[in-house]
């Protein structure tokens, strides 16, 4: 809020012992806040008798040992089952809670319907029901279905925009934009579905990816749904395996251990710094355009 | 075609079926079951009716008491601690510095990573006997804490764990913040208010939006906490960070009763919704709309 | 044939409770340039959409040539339609937009290609081809914009607002250019817009509408001239007409003796339907007010008002003069005075009007009579 930008030394002064202040908090914050995360990943390349014994991130005597063993688990599985394992869900769940959300938010922000208002707030309602509610029920439902132990109770209740969040957050955004451009497409002789695929899938491009990255970020760290309904080891995701893999590691191979956790951060770590700018574009529309 | 009603309920369709089989559905079982014996090796037809009686159960259960005291402890430390500290860090973040974008993605990072089983793994050997803390404590002269082993600390590690997590409050916050158009800054300044004052009697007030978005958003979450005291602590030491949603989760697939867990998860229900309710009750009072600008300038 | 008509007949549309248009009756012609003018919120838009299908009529019927196209969908009207936003589709480049339409409809490649080059040579953007709508300046967005219909062979163009996010000297150009469109290929166009400069240069037709309902159709010079009531002829014009209240004294048979502001006006009428006491308007044109002494040198029955100038507006090629009448005591008179004139606020000021160009409406606000001067001579 520089607002007014007066010529007046002393006041330029206090602008910068102003601005000096800021950095500082925001430095300091961050330092805080990152020094755990760097932390894990030196330790990885550490021997353990030196991650007791200095808080420095710098290894002196780096060693692949950690993470080699990490890797390993010291499971019967590799890091490799686990991360494909999790992408054997997550793939068709980020897919179908894209193709629901983007249906179902196009129907809801383009068309008149009697009872719509009803729909949308008891959409809205779902996004604030606590999981645990439903949890025991579904899970029953799926055991009824003789579908424990698969991926399917995992992902296919997204192909029916289960997840209200990212309805919402398409909406938003196709509130955001005028139907001109719709109505000319349907003077061009589209139908609504042609409507969809070749003028508002395009134009929305940027919330469909926000869509997609905070899905797949989500069941990446998701647990308690992978903890109830899978039982063999082999059909574990990466968060199962880790919670395993810790339990069964000794308790004094730290490296071992947060090399493990470094490894199975990676994929999202990788994934936010690509496409980071959606992710902030995905969380605010939600919240401060409407 | 937009007016045709049909096609607006074709697309809406895979919602309203969802709605009705994942969400309606399971909402009304557990309803039921939450007034039935039921346990999870059982077929559900050996359910018998209870009446009221895990509700009962529950009112002389001080695994429940205690569980229930150190959820609403949680939750009234978490919230608005991270509020507090995501509104300051966006003001602070809310000026024309340069690198603010690398500060805002570092900051963002933790809030993204922070709901994984590795996270949780990482802050156990953070705040373990000889982690980085204690490290950190005996390097600058002070005494090691038994973070994960004194019921008085455990539950702050969890806590701790969420409110390093600010970074999506705080990016919503952000938001807010450069939706205020500047001109109401000059105008106030020119009308002599001085920093304070426009925080109190500008920025604050077109922020309210914002807050109640992050303030029941943040609420919500708060309540269903499951992953941190579960890898984290496991509940202890001495149940002192025995959240309610692990408490279900135990009661339902540990000790397979399902019927009390079931009932555990509607008084979960009802508190979330009481304090949704309250909220958005209030919203009228206290929340300031209707400073949109202008779409398209 | 009647290829390129637009028939509607008691055309209703309402959202929800609010009635936006009250029942429209109207017959465009084949090749016609029919404006829609009136007020922001009359329906202007709603009414044009009804046509283009984009909307459906609550109640009445649509005809474009000789088919009741009431419940067709858009693409299969015969109408093509240009808006105010453009709404260009961002991710496709100036010919995937303009040959659009003729993909979905599946004409082969080729075929497209040389319709879209043929549309764009007419509107002077064939360089400017392969470039997205977010590359060219506001003119020729609006270029493509009309190239997309054009493609379309359409019997009848809708333009909703299309220059109204122009600057103003590019607004003139393209008024000019759709002008010209117009006279070339010779289509039925319907245009809207709130702006009756806009309206009084490009259409053969205007329609006036007001809060859904059509106040008046008629060619420019002659809502101009014959306004049909209050409500026109405030909204054609500009400056605004002056309006004035007055009291019948008397009808004749070509003429209606009005008292107003102190005198009797001997206004030259025919067919008016007044009676002695009726509470009737006197409009006048700024521009039709004489100033000075050559008021009382003209030949016709002229009346002359004295006033007290309030203020002045001077913009070079002409001069607004604000005056103030003792007896006036409801707002004041806007008199147009052409060339620069230095008139000094607070003097006094006579000016006169030709009773031929006084306009009257009754208590209803409908025009009274038809003015002498257009059905016979004027006696001295
Ligand atoms: N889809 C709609 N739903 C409800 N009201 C509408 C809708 N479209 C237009 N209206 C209302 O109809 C009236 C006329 O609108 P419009 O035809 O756009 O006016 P104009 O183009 O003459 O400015 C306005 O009061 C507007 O609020
Ligand atoms: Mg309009």
């Amino acid at each position: 809020m520089s607002l007014i930008t007066r010529p007046r030394p002393d006041i330029a002064w206090i602008g910068r012992v102003n601005a000096l202040l800021r950095y500082g908090v925001l430095i300091g914050v961050g330092l805080v806040m990152l020094y755990p995360l760097f932390w894990m990943v030196a330790a990885s390349f550490k021997p353990n008798h030196e991650i007791f014994g200095s808080v420095g991130l710098w290894p002196q005597e780096p060693t692949m040992d950690g993470v080699v063993k990490g890797w390993r688990t010291g499971t019967e599985y590799s890091f490799a089952t686990y991360l494909l394992n999790s992408f054997a869900f997550i793939i068709p769940k980020v897919v179908l809670t894209v193709v629901s959300s983007v249906l179902v938010a196009y129907g809801f922000a383009r068309f008149r319907m009697p009872g719509k208002q009803l729909w949308f707030a008891l959409m809205v309602a779902t996004i604030l029901l606590p999981k645990s509610v439903l949890l025991i029920p579904q899970y029953l439902m799926f055991r009824e279905f003789g579908w424990l132990d698969t991926y399917l109770p995992l992902y296919v209740p997204c192909a029916f925009a289960t997840d209200g969040f990212f309805v919402f957050m398409v909406v938003q955004f196709l509130r955001g934009i005028p139907p001109d451009m719709e109505e000319a497409a349907v003077i061009d002789g589209c139908n609504s579905l042609q409507v969809l695929w070749h003028v508002v899938v395009p134009v929305i491009m940027p919330a469909i990816i926000s869509v997609a990255l905070f899905q797949f970020m989500w069941s990446l760290n998701d647990f308690l749904y992978p903890l109830i309904y899978l039982s063999s080891v082999g059909k574990y995701p990466v968060a199962l395996a880790l919670k395993m893999a810790i339990d069964v590691t000794e308790a004094t191979a730290w490296n071992q251990v947060l090399a493990m956790s470094t490894i199975a951060l990676l994929p999202s770590l990788i994934v936010f710094f690509l496409a980071q700018k959606y992710f902030v574009e995905g969380i605010t529309s939600g919240s401060v355009k409407g | 075609m937009y007016d045709n009603r049909l096609s607006g309920y074709l697309y809406i369709a895979p919602f309203l079926v969802g709605l009705a089989t994942f969400t309606l559905f399971p909402f009304l079982s557990s309803f039921l079951l939450s007034f039935s014996d039921y346990q999870l090796q059982d077929p559900v037809e050996q359910a018998r009716f209870l009446g009221l009686g895990n509700y009962i159960q529950m009112a002389g259960d001080d695994t429940f008491h205690g569980s229930l005291g150190v959820t609403f402890l949680y939750v009234f430390l978490t919230v608005p601690l991270k509020l507090a500290f995501a509104l300051f860090i966006a003001f602070v973040l809310n000026f024309k510095l340069r690198g603010i974008g690398f500060f805002r993605t570092a900051y963002y990072v933790p809030s993204i990573l922070g709901g994984s089983v590795a996270i949780a793994v990482l802050w156990r050997y953070v705040f373990a006997g000889d982690g980085l803390i204690n490290q950190v404590l005996v390097w600058a002269g002070g005494e090691p804490l038994n973070w994960l082993g004194e019921p008085a600390y455990a539950l702050f590690t969890i806590v701790l764990l969420r409110l390093w997590q600010f970074g999506s409050a705080m990016v919503v916050f952000l938001a807010g913040l450069q939706n205020i158009p500047t001109d109401l800054y000059e105008a106030a300044t020119i009308d002599g208010a001085g920093k304070a004052r426009i925080f109190f009697t500008i920025t604050l007030p077109l922020l309210t939006p914002v807050i109640f978005f992050n303030f029941i958003m943040q609420i919500v979450q708060a309540f269903q906490e499951f992953n941190g005291p579960y890898i984290i602590t496991g509940g202890g030491p001495l149940k002192s960070t025995y959240l309610l949603p692990l408490m279900i989760y135990e009661e339902a697939f540990k000790y397979f009763n399902v019927g009390y867990a079931a009932a555990l998860s509607w008084v979960l229900f009802i508190i979330i919704a009481l304090f949704t309710i309250i909220a958005f009750a209030s919203a009228k009072y206290w929340v300031f709309y209707g400073n949109e600008r202008e779409e398209g300038e | 044939m009647a290829k390129g008509r637009v028939l509607l007949r008691g055309v209703v549309k309402s959202f929800g409770a609010t009635d936006v248009i009250k029942g429209v009756d109207l017959e465009i012609a084949p090749g016609e340039l029919t404006v829609f003018v009136g007020p922001s919120g009359c329906g202007k838009s709603t009414l044009l959409r009804l046509v283009s299908g984009l909307e459906l009529p609550t109640g009445g019927s649509i005809m474009i040539g000789d088919r009741d196209v009431t419940l067709v969908h858009p693409s299969e009207r015969g109408i093509a339609m240009v808006f105010q936003s453009y709404a260009l589709y961002p991710h496709m480049s100036v010919a995937e937009n303009m040959g659009f339409g003729l993909k979905i409809a599946g004409l082969p490649k080729a075929l497209i290609k040389e319709k879209v080059a043929k549309a764009a040579e007419t509107l002077q953007l064939t360089p400017l081809l392969d470039r997205k709508p977010r590359a060219l300046s506001g003119g020729q967005r609006q270029r493509v914009a009309i190239g997309r219909c054009i493609v379309r062979e359409p019997d009848v163009f809708l333009f909703d607002e299309p220059l109204s996010n122009l600057d103003a000297a590019l607004r003139g150009q393209m008024r000019v250019e759709i002008a010209r469109l117009h006279a070339k290929l010779g289509a039925t166009m319907i245009y809207v817009t709130h702006d009756q400069v806009e309206a009084m240069t490009l259409a053969t037709r205007i329609v006036v509408l007001n809060a859904g309902r059509i106040e008046q159709i008629g060619a420019p010079i002659e809502l101009y001239c014959h306004p049909a009531n209050l409500f026109v002829a405030g909204f054609i014009g500009s400056p605004r007409m002056n309006f004035m209240d007055g009291i019948v004294e008397g009808a004749e048979a070509d003429s209606v003796n009005v008292r107003l502001n102190g005198a009797t006006l001997r206004l030259p009428r025919y067919d008016a339907d007044v009676k002695r006491g009726n509470k009737v308007t006197v409009g006048i044109r700024p521009e039709h007010f004489r100033v000075g002494p050559t008021a009382e040198a003209a030949e016709e029955p002229a009346v002359e008002f004295d006033a007290v100038i309030d203020l002045v507006e001077r913009l070079g090629g002409e001069t607004l003069a604000h005056l103030r009448m003792p007896s006036l005591s409801d707002g004041v008179l806007v008199v147009k005075i052409s060339g620069d004139v230095a008139l000094r606020i607070g003097t006094g000021l006579r000016v006169g009007v030709r009773l031929a160009q006084c306009h009257l409406f009754d208590a209803d606000g409908r025009a009274v009579g038809a003015p002498a001067s257009r059905v016979a001579p004027v006696a001295a």
